[in-house]
């Protein structure tokens, strides 16, 4: 998924050091009423009851769970709406694993990989009482192909059968999902095997939600869900409460932990002002998607080091894309030379030193990552060889000829790209910059009729199987007209191939090693310039509890875990 | 920041040729020099003025400066200092925490900003576009004011409500949105001659925000000369409108173009520095006095260098000219002359 | 009279049409903006752009999506597709900051630059001219997000004078409330005392030459009796037409600097977050908000001259 971020007012709109307020109230806002949940299931006995403060730099696309598609919004709805199958609240490669979340357990696969069947829960209420029934999940997966959410054209309507019928207005129904409200029995049959169906049911848009929910986006009004939290109180692009759900422990759904405090969740566009919020403790806790400013870390690193980490989740990768099919990139020299001479140690150091080097395409968490010491065309540590690449760029033929650099606003993004189009100066192309607002960054270079040359590109993994980056990013059937995400316009017979045998198969260990030798293809191709993962700052006040915490790989914080000292 | 729209004649010198020109009948010189003779009387006016005209200069020579003093580009980064090793030890930290002044004029002046990149240098190639910008938008603006303001004024009727129209709504009109729009538009496609790699377009934009300042007292003007004597003689001499707009009342409005020239470039300069800040102006890699600003800011408090720098310089530079354009205005005005006795 | 007054609000109902239509017509010619793109989500294929093209009436003629948009911001209806809130709603939550902002630094900008503008006048020519002069020029020099900068790293980070960002209704508590809104409006109202005093000054000297002062002085009047009775009601006249133009500008949210600096969540700041993000109907109700302010002071300042001086209403 893509992080949604407002643009430079949220990174230049205001400088550092100072604003300590959030929008709307001035200082510190804890209270001490007990809302005494019952204990968790979570590892460290932590105390219940208090509130928390929680700064958003960015605001949720949408508190409904149909509609939203980033992170900010992510983080919230997993716990509100869980979804059938949902993943465990841990740390690292353990939050990867999956577990039943409103389902009885892990869908039964049949079919040659085309069924699943589930079993709805007994008993299960929603957050405002009401019964949920096998039809709830059916109308969630109704609604999020028809509001649209922004997943579904990707990992729901080709891959459910009938649901392009039903998408099109040609169908009433889906006719590839059969429920039966008196067994709770649901099954699911899709168009072809897709070993990563799974995760698809994590998604918070695929939670079964009432039946008769409106089919838009009801960002003030969403419906109730099943979950240890349920949201009140919003005030739209401002503020919103998550307080635990009344009806939570009832449902006993194990391995999902119940909520221990009450969180009153700010939007302030005035990042650095937050993370200074925080260093205060007149906030609680710092959105992991925002960017600290890297002038204030020797602060924050010397005055709060016991609650201050840089985690890298291992589901970002940051990279340029090179056009494959346009000059000069078409050309397998330049594309190396590109990637020989890139200083990944210096565009660290212009992200505040949040992005760990790396060459290769698929981030640590994905499996078959590789280490960084087998790099084709230099190890990302080294600093770059630039006389190397000028080299290449002569033997290529293209040396002096003119590329255009696409560039977000916001920093650091623009001085990534500013720095980039000097590099590229360097090794003998003849590089401009061009600046987009952030708002249409995305949908102007994923206009195929653009044909970008070269530009920004990144992406945060949506679970963590190789077809999420490859199978949206690199494959030739990727490559779409309008909101293309194959910027490169990358169409390798081998990619494709490998990319399709990873989608088929369930095996883990074969996934594994067909994803290693996709990484490693790419690498030598040089078709993307990677140049690092994105760690991100796990960053709270001394209120909070900081060794329960859980920083979870795909959502990030989990707000189940957060408990007052 | 706008000016009267008054008819009643408190407006700047409406009937500033008929004063000045008794005043010369006594004195026998001409209204320019009489002008001349007051300005040079307001020290505060002319020690201003001098000191825009040596930021000018040095902004001028941005060149010289960085080819032979500081041996290095208003672009070139050097952030691990890989290429050029002039910082200790590196120009910019591991975490994006850039060097703070040297004060050794050939190597990192005023240190480094958050690129890497010569505070100094950049600040002489940033000021020379900022005043190329101001200067080229107060053209515009001067331009169009002139015709529309003229024309509307002189003409009457349909013509007058047709341009009124125009700058109520220019006028009206938020300029941030244009400056945005305008700013994608040109980036992505390019409108024309403009490319995003050019500064006219941030020119243009601020050129057309400020014309209605400007056109609305010359409008005023006009409508109280045309009534004038001078005018019904040309009239009776067979000229036509034309030839009256250019040889009986532009130069009528002389005095009050040549007042409003420093205020609308100062206030150019103030607003590229602000488009800049929201996102609608000047692009990279192209420096100005308002990108430079805009890194700056986020880099407090760390490095509160990258943003007193080009402050102080737009400052300076903006006080000059105001404090310059001000007693401009006094010494063009005889009626502003000292009261005592009371 | 009436005539002129009732042919200055058509102008204006002309002006605010003129406005949202070019509005409207700017969004629909930035590349890519298509909010259908933007709402289909990535991986879209180009049916599902379709579908949300007839959905939202993205596919119907330009002025049939006009006329709807119009009708949904007159009735209240106007919902953000970006955000997702209701505008209108959004804009009276955001209104109180914007006034708050405006009112009290335009009491204070006024005041200042009579005080200022009058000192300036009796001694012109003199050493307190001079550096009053030189002072409001510095007010005037400054860029309004660089002077927040300073305000708030000096006053509010190191000297923790002032609580630095953000906007405490009055309603929640009046002193909070002041002790946020003193750092905004002196920032907002440096920015116009340089320039209205001046103006002030220079219209006091153009007086002051008059034939009814001569009159009055003869008459008999002391000094402060002219200054007052006479000088001052006359000088203010041009002075209260800036004030009327440049009010209407920070109402409607104009004071964009100020507001976003201060991270206030007033109109202001709500209209550059829209631009930023391409909003097109936020933007679009604020400029049209904008606009409105801005055209009817106008018109109010063209109708205050015209009582005051006939030759107006009658001539051009």
């Amino acid at each position: 998924m893509r992080k949604y971020n407002r643009s430079l007012w949220a990174a230049v709109a205001v400088f550092a050091a100072f604003a300590l307020a959030a929008c709307g109230s001035s200082s510190s806002s804890t209270t001490s009423a007990s809302s005494a949940t019952t204990s968790s299931s979570s590892a460290a006995p932590a105390k219940s009851g208090g509130s928390v403060t929680f700064l958003y730099g960015v605001a949720p696309q949408s508190l409904d769970p149909g509609m939203d598609y980033t992170t900010q919004g992510g983080e919230i709805n997993w716990v509100v709406y869980t979804p059938m199958v949902t993943y465990t609240h841990a740390n690292g490669n353990a939050g990867l694993k999956l577990i039943p979340g409103l389902a009885t357990a892990l869908p039964v696969i049949s079919d040659g990989g085309k069924t699943y069947t589930m079993y709805m829960r007994k008993g299960l209420v929603f957050s405002n009482g009401a019964p949920v029934t096998a039809s709830s999940f059916v109308w969630a997966v109704e609604r999020n192909i028809k509001i649209p959410w922004g997943g579904s054209g990707e990992f729901v309507t080709p891959v459910i059968q009938g649901a392009t019928a039903y998408s099109s207005g040609k169908a009433s129904t889906i006719s590839g999902i059969t429920a039966n409200n008196t067994t709770g029995e649901i099954v699911i049959h899709l168009t072809a095997p897709y070993g990563l169906f799974d995760n698809v049911l994590a998604f918070p848009s695929m939670a079964p939600v009432p039946v008769g929910t409106p089919f838009k986006n009801e960002a003030t009004n969403p419906p109730p869900g099943v979950g240890p939290y349920k949201v009140t109180n919003i005030v739209p692009n401002t503020s919103f409460t998550a307080v635990p759900n009344p009806y939570w422990a009832k449902e006993a759904i194990p391995g999902i932990p119940s909520a221990k405090v009450t969180v009153d969740a700010k939007i302030s566009s005035n990042v650095p002002a937050n993370a200074l919020s925080v260093l205060n403790n007149t906030a609680d806790v710092f959105d992991w998607a925002d960017t600290i400013p890297g002038s204030l870390l020797p602060q924050i690193q010397a005055q709060a080091s016991a609650r201050f980490t840089k985690v890298d989740l291992g589901g970002s990768t940051y990279y340029m894309f090179l056009n494959s099919q346009e000059k000069p990139f078409n050309n397998q020299l330049a594309r190396e030379a590109v990637v020989t001479g890139l200083n990944e140690e210096a565009m660290s150091r212009l992200g505040s030193g949040f992005t760990d080097p790396g060459c290769y395409f698929m981030p640590p968490a994905l499996p078959g990552h590789l280490a960084n010491t087998t790099c084709p065309y230099g190890n990302p540590d080294s600093g770059g060889n630039l006389a190397k690449a000028r080299a290449l760029v002569k033997q290529s033929g293209f040396e002096g000829y003119p590329v255009t650099v696409w560039s977000e606003e916001r920093d650091p993004r623009q001085a990534w790209m500013t720095y980039y189009t000097a590099y590229l100066n360097s090794i003998g192309f003849k590089a401009t910059q061009k600046l987009i607002s952030d708002a249409v960054y995305w949908t102007t270079i994923g206009d195929l009729k653009l044909h970008p040359q070269t530009g920004f590109g990144d992406w945060n993994m949506d679970f963590n199987n190789p077809v999420d980056f490859y199978g949206v990013l690199l494959t030739g059937p990727s490559i779409l007209p309008v909101n293309n995400e194959n910027f490169g316009e990358v169409n390798d017979p081998e990619i494709n191939s490998l990319t399709d045998q990873i989608a088929a198969t369930n095996n883990t260990s074969t996934v594994e090693s067909l994803a290693t030798k996709l990484d490693v293809y790419t690498a030598q191709k040089a078709y993307v310039a990677v140049f690092g993962y994105q760690t991100f700052p796990k960053f709270t006040s001394d209120r909070i509890n900081y060794s329960a915490l859980v920083f979870h790989p795909v959502w990030g914080w989990d707000w189940t875990s957060f408990s007052l000292k | 920041m706008a000016t009267t729209t008054s008819e009643t004649g408190t407006q700047f010198s409406t009937d500033l040729p008929a004063a000045l020109a008794q005043e010369e009948v006594a004195a026998g010189t001409g209204p320019w020099r009489l002008a001349w003779r007051r300005l040079r009387r307001n020290k505060t006016a002319l020690f201003f003025g001098g000191l825009f005209i040596v930021i000018v200069v040095l902004c001028l020579l941005a060149p010289v400066y960085a080819r032979d003093i500081a041996h290095i580009g208003p672009a070139t980064e050097n952030i691990t200092g890989s290429n050029l090793n002039k910082c200790p030890p590196t120009c910019v930290g591991p975490t994006d925490i850039p060097v703070g002044p040297s004060w050794n004029i050939s190597s990192y002046f005023l240190g480094a900003d958050s690129l890497g990149r010569d505070v100094a240098v950049r600040l002489l190639y940033g000021g020379r576009n900022s005043l190329e910008i101001g200067a080229v938008a107060t053209i515009i603006t001067m331009i169009l004011a002139m015709i529309l303001g003229v024309a509307a004024g002189f003409l009457g009727g349909v013509a007058d409500n047709l341009i009124n129209l125009i700058l109520d709504v220019t006028w009206a009109f938020p300029v941030v949105l244009l400056g945005i729009v305008l700013g994608t538009l040109i980036a992505t496609s390019g409108i024309g001659p403009l490319h995003s790699t050019t500064l006219m377009s941030t020119a243009l934009i601020i050129g057309v925000v400020y014309f209605p300042y400007v056109a609305k007292p010359i409008r005023a003007q006009v409508l109280s000369l045309r009534q004038r004597e001078f005018v019904d003689a040309a009239r009776q001499q067979g000229l036509g409108n034309v030839r009256i707009m250019f040889s009986e009342i532009l130069p009528n409005l002389a005095s009050t173009i040549v007042v409003f020239i420093p205020l609308i470039l100062a206030n150019a300069i103030l607003l590229e520095a602000a488009l800049t800040y929201l996102g609608a102006g000047v692009q990279p890699p192209n420096a100005s006095w308002g990108t430079m600003l805009s890194d700056g800011i986020s880099t407090i408090p760390a490095a509160f260098h990258d943003v007193l720098a080009p402050g102080i310089m737009l400052v300076l530079t903006v006080l000059s000219i105001n404090i310059f354009g001000d007693g401009l205005r006094d010494a063009l005005d005889p009626r502003s002359k000292v009261r005592i006795a009371h | 009279m009436s005539r002129f007054i009732i042919r200055r609000l058509a102008m204006m109902l002309l002006v605010l049409f003129l406005i949202s239509v070019i509005t409207f017509l700017l969004f629909a010619a930035i590349p890519n903006g298509n909010p259908a793109l933007r709402l289909a989500g990535r991986n879209s294929t180009a049916t599902e752009v379709h579908q949300i093209e007839v959905l939202y009436g993205f596919n119907k003629p330009i002025y049939v999506q006009y006329g709807r948009m119009m009708k949904n911001i007159f009735t209240g209806q106007a919902t953000s597709y970006v955000q997702g809130f209701n505008v209108v709603d959004q804009i009276k939550h955001d209104l109180p900051a914007t006034l708050s902002l405006a009112i009290g630094a335009g009491i204070i900008w006024m005041v200042a630059s009579i005080i200022v503008g009058t000192l300036a006048a009796i001694r012109a020519g003199r050493h307190t001219d001079r550096v009053l002069t030189v002072l409001s020029m510095i007010g005037v020099s400054f860029p309004p997000f660089f002077l927040g900068a300073i305000f708030i790293y000096f006053l509010g980070y190191k000297a923790n004078l002032f609580p630095v960002g953000g906007y405490v209704s009055f309603a929640t508590s009046p002193s909070q409330w002041l002790h946020h809104m003193i750092l905004p409006w002196i920032t907002l109202s440096v920015l116009f005392i340089g320039f209205y005093s001046r103006v002030l000054r220079s219209t006091i000297l153009d007086t002051m030459n008059e034939d009814f002062v001569r009159t009055a002085t003869a008459k008999g009047l002391s000094h402060q009796q002219v200054l007052r009775r006479h000088i001052l009601r006359n000088s203010l006249i041009p002075i209260i037409a800036l004030f009327g133009l440049d009010m209407g500008q920070v109402i409607g949210g104009g004071a964009i600097l100020t507001e976003t600096v201060y991270n206030l969540h007033g109109v202001g700041q709500l209209f550059a977050q829209a631009i930023g993000l391409l909003d097109n109907v936020t933007v679009l109700v604020c400029s049209m908000l904008i606009a409105f302010t801005v055209v009817l002071l106008s018109a109010f300042t063209d109708i205050f001259y015209a009582v005051l001086d006939p030759r107006i209403r009658l001539g051009a």
